[in-house]
């Protein structure tokens, strides 16, 4: 039903500020050909003849930027383009009240100093010795068998364990949390109130699974990041509880869901280009920097903006209350900031994308995250340096605030 | 072009040199530094870039942004002249600056 041609919408459906030649049938959450690979799919908005912003009647109707720098403009600028609704559809986002992502400067500094502390080099050094533990844990327990089903038996388990580690949360509590982070991120429904029921019940879903452990570990002197959190202040104050809620919640969202599926994306792609396993595994201290390449070429997270006051920008009227999804994979595929965008080159001078996002929001766990991947590549590599995507694998890729591939069989000689 | 001293992590004096327009950062790796990992590739974004200016040179750079102090706070390396080299540009004002790639960590 999608289409990257005009849409025909119902008369009188459109909005009296978005003229017919921006509007364009895109639905993000069922994108368009997105069986063929995600990013392949939105690239197909990325090309002379479609303006740097649409429209789509869908998920409630918003705007979408399609090129790196408007990509940056709006993430760099939160005024007009405010985080106080970040998702979409925007009637399920005015639901979303995590911390610090819906904050503006300047109220968000503070709240984001919070986190910071919690997920900064400083601490990636500290836990870098068990994170490394845990993959290779993982790895060993399948290299002997010559495959596996890397989605389910490495991505949704290496992140997932590392961060319930950080946040001292048993293991066995993951599938429920995961869940939560699954609805808000692709809430089930149909309709924009539809979406706005999934996404509110799994909001309620964190908090109420969180209240009783906010509770014991206040005042104690717990060094795990809930209890970091929880004990920290605010411009001096004590972080009063409903917040510490906000936060804590935020973090399980961003922590169990984009580095599981990031590392999905990586390994399809390595599976199927065994000269790149090659020179990694030639020489392993490229890695750092091939992470960094792997995460320009495969973007996955397309969160929102929202207009605060009337707005002329690229040639159309912005009104106050306007959402605009912003999708990172706008920046890095976008060959008028890389040459050669879709082409994975781990000698690329400036691998510039905006993966972690950027301005204020830029992700916190940006440390966390490049050293997950940097460490599954190193393990990985040196014990199973030679590796393919099953012949029969058919990934499975799905759009949505965070996109995600399942379904990634791969083998090797043993 | 523009010359710079390099003090690396085992002690050794090395000149490279940098073209105007580029970053500090860039003209360090292109002049065979590999010990500075600069592993974001330039976007202020990792701090594994870090570099310790000579004083006198310091007054000579871009004034730091809210995101580099930030990181550099994060080092447990930090002197008062550090820097993220990717943030500063080469210009001819830089002839001759002397930096210490700054300790892992």
């Amino acid at each position: 039903m999608n289409s990257v041609n005009p849409a025909i919408t119902p008369e009188g459906a459109l909005p009296d500020n978005v003229p017919q030649d921006r509007v364009f049938d895109i639905d993000l959450f069922k994108l368009d050909q997105v069986e063929d690979g995600y990013q392949e799919a939105m690239m197909k908005l990325q090309k002379p003849e479609i303006p740097s912003i649409i429209w789509t009647p869908r998920n409630g109707g918003h705007w979408i930027v399609t090129r790196a720098q408007a990509v940056q403009e709006v993430l760099q600028n939160p005024d007009p383009f405010s985080s106080q609704v970040i998702v979409l559809p925007k009637e399920a986002g005015e639901k979303y009240d995590f911390i610090p992502t819906r904050l503006d400067p300047p109220e968000h500094k503070a709240y984001r100093k919070v986190i910071n502390n919690v997920l900064d080099p400083r601490q990636m050094r500290n836990i870098e010795d068990s994170v490394r533990q845990t993959s290779i844990d993982l790895i060993e327990a399948f290299a002997a068998k010559g495959k596996c089903d890397f989605t389910t038996e490495y991505a949704e388990q290496f992140p997932v364990r590392v961060f319930m580690a950080m946040v001292d949360l048993p293991l066995s509590d993951a599938p429920i949390l995961m869940e939560f982070a699954g609805q808000i991120l692709r809430p089930a429904g149909t309709t924009p109130a539809e979406m706005a029921v999934s996404l509110e019940r799994a909001i309620k879903g964190f908090y109420d699974y969180l209240d009783p452990i906010l509770n014991e570990r206040r005042g104690k002197d717990g060094d795990d990041m809930i209890s970091r959190i929880i004990n920290s202040e605010i411009n001096g104050e004590p972080m009063i509880h409903s917040e510490a809620l906000n936060i804590i919640a935020n973090l399980l969202l961003a922590g169990l869901d984009t580095v599981v599926s990031f590392l999905s994306f990586v390994m399809i792609f390595l599976g199927r280009n065994p000269d790149h396993v090659k020179q990694l595994r030639d020489d392993p201290s490229m890695i750092p920097r091939a992470a960094e390449e792997l995460l320009r070429r495969f973007p996955i997270v397309a969160d929102a903006r929202m207009v605060a006051r009337d707005t002329e920008y690229e040639g159309v009227t912005l009104k106050k209350g306007d959402m605009i999804q912003v999708p990172t994979v706008y920046s890095g595929l976008d060959e008028s900031l890389n040459d050669d965008p879709w082409t994975v080159d781990f000698h690329r001078r400036r691998p510039l994308h905006n993966t972690f996002g950027d301005g204020p929001h830029r992700c916190a766990g940006m440390h966390l995250a490049r050293m997950e991947i940097a460490i599954t590549l190193k393990e990985w590599i040196a014990r199973i340096p030679e590796f393919r995507l099953g012949s029969n694998a058919k990934p499975e890729y799905a759009s949505g605030m965070v996109a995600t591939v399942k379904c990634v069989p791969l083998e090797w000689d043993v | 072009m523009i010359t710079i001293q390099v003090l690396t992590r085992d002690g050794a004096d090395v000149s490279v040199q940098g073209e105007e327009g580029t970053s500090l950062m860039e003209a360090l790796r292109d002049g065979g530094i590999d010990e500075l990992l600069a592993q974001c590739g330039g976007q202020c974004s990792c701090a594994t870039c870090h570099v310790v200016v000579d004083p006198a040179f310091a007054s000579n750079l871009p004034s730091m942004s809210d995101d580099e102090d930030d990181l550099l706070d994060s080092s447990d390396h930090r002197q008062p002249t550090s820097r993220l080299s990717c943030q500063i540009p080469v210009t001819p004002e830089l002839n001759g600056i002397r930096v210490a790639v700054a300790a892992e960590g």
